[in-house]
């Protein structure tokens, strides 16, 4: 991910003696983890690069504000987190999601997954990554951040605590809301199914 | 464990196998573009936060004071002529005297 041999403390102080190269090299050096974090939670219709590029000016905008209690990597993924979510918020109208409406392979997927019928195959692993967005898509943007992060990405409460600046109890909360949410959902779909 | 989750951790368990395949190289241009736009940026921090507020209540003051001027120019002018008009300075001298 990081590149461990970076030295960013070095880096940082060129950075405040507004050196461009230096600023270039951490870009370089953290794009490939602002990326990630981007891809994993890229709203609809906001370009990854554009997205990248906010995260990174707000680095540098925040510079002054790092203290150095936290390395600096966490640092910014924390402001890619955040910015990430700010970009879903500002999305307000979430699309309908209906059984009619999904591609064929998402379809049988999603009918592959509620009925438990076969093993799954190698191709499958796409069209349910799709299809997991579309369901992620019809939650608020906290909770859509919460069960990604634990359920997909396989963080632990603390990791996401440190992500998000939100509390333990909090996270659980959402987490239970996204749940419940997406349990009503599947059964919809599955009621949408059999008519 | 209920039938949704055993449902929705098949799907969690076959999306996580989709590995983001894309390459995280980055883009041609796009470190250099970023630290110019980062380099044209207002500075921040403190003082530069102070600078900026005291700028705006300078002039904010300015046009305050400007304000002020112009609403009573013409009182004060009168006033003037009134203490003019009303000097009775023979009265003045024949009390002195």
């Amino acid at each position: 991910m990081v590149d461990e041999s970076f030295d960013f403390a070095g880096c940082l102080q060129r950075v405040r003696e507004h050196d461009q190269a230096a600023s270039r090299s951490l870009v370089t050096a953290l794009y490939p983890q602002v990326i990630r974090i981007v891809r994993a939670h890229l709203p609809r219709r906001v370009a990854e690069e554009d997205l990248a590029q906010d995260i990174f000016l707000k680095m540098f905008t925040r510079l002054e504000q790092y203290q150095g209690n936290v390395p600096f990597p966490h640092w910014v993924s924390r402001i890619a987190v955040t910015t990430c979510i700010d970009q879903l918020r500002a999305q307000k109208r979430r699309p309908e999601f209906r059984w009619a409406d999904l591609p064929e392979e998402q379809a049988e997927m999603l009918d592959h997954v509620l009925s438990d019928d076969r093993e799954p195959l190698p191709g499958d692993a796409l069209a349910a990554r799709e299809l997991l967005y579309k369901l992620l898509d019809q939650l608020k943007p906290d909770d859509r951040l919460v069960i990604q992060l634990l359920d997909l990405e396989q963080k632990t409460l603390v990791e996401i605590s440190g992500l998000t600046g939100w509390n333990q109890t909090l996270i659980k909360v959402r987490a239970f809301r996204a749940r419940r949410k997406l349990q009503k959902l599947f059964q919809e779909l599955q009621q949408q199914e059999k008519s | 464990m209920s039938s949704f989750d055993h449902q929705w951790q098949r799907l969690v368990a076959l999306a996580r196998q989709a590995r983001a395949d894309h390459d995280p190289a980055v883009p041609p241009g796009f470190a250099t573009r970023v630290a110019a736009r980062a380099a044209a940026l207002p500075a921040t921090g403190p003082w530069a936060v102070f600078e900026r507020f005291a700028l705006r209540g300078l002039l904010v003051a300015a046009a305050f004071g400007v304000a002020a001027i112009a609403f009573n120019y013409s009182s004060l002018q009168s006033d003037q002529g009134e203490d003019y008009a009303n000097a009775d300075a023979v009265g003045e001298l024949l009390e002195l005297s």
